[in-house]
């Protein structure tokens, strides 16, 4: 399997992911659900290039899983983090 | 000259991811990092570019495109939520202080 340019694409977005886990690391909740929406859309990204890369196209539903469901869990989490958490 | 293309579009994606993510590092405030959280949304969108220049209008490339407004239509949506609740957090409640008044 040839190294292309979707590949090297995704390698940079998951070196684009050590800024998000580092902030999940170390922030207040509302900081680390911050950086968890943004690496959220990243990782979507990430699936993408994958699934391209690879030529498998039955992973562009992971990414179209992935983002539909970090809308609802960044949600979820939002409304928990407002006054019980 | 499609190869040019995907590339141009690939790094236009990409850079514009790092530096989202660079600025949720860098800023200190949940308020000041929610606004990187919002170009992040032209990231995806320059990636399915990129994908539909390569593979056309077939299946890969509309179920990106189909990500990319996924992602531009629930990005306000969370970055107004995670604002409420930063907010609800801070005050107790999200209704403007009196001194915040604006306009009566």
């Amino acid at each position: 399997m040839a190294v292309n340019e979707w590949l090297v694409a995704a390698a940079v977005g998951l070196l684009t992911l050590v800024p998000c886990g580092i902030v999940c690391a170390k922030g207040s909740p509302i900081d680390r659900l911050v950086a968890l929406e943004m690496a959220g859309v990243v990782d979507a990204v990430i699936l993408l290039l994958l699934a391209q890369g690879f030529h498998r196209d039955i992973f562009f539903d992971l990414a179209l899983a992935l983002a539909l469901l970090s809308l609802a869990g960044g949600l979820v989490f939002a409304r928990f983090l407002e006054r019980w958490v | 000259m499609r190869d040019i293309a995907v590339v141009v579009l690939l790094s236009l994606g990409m850079g514009i991811q790092a530096l989202c993510a660079i600025g949720v590092l860098v800023m200190e405030d949940p308020f000041d990092r929610l606004h990187f959280t919002g170009p992040a949304g032209l990231g995806v969108l320059a990636v399915a570019a990129a994908i539909l220049v390569e593979e056309g209008l077939s299946v890969a490339g509309v179920k990106s495109l189909l990500v990319a407004v996924v992602i531009i239509v629930s990005g306000p949506v969370l970055t107004h939520a995670t604002a409420r609740a930063a907010r609800i957090r801070q005050f107790g409640h999200w209704v403007p202080m009196p001194a915040e008044k604006v306009g009566d």
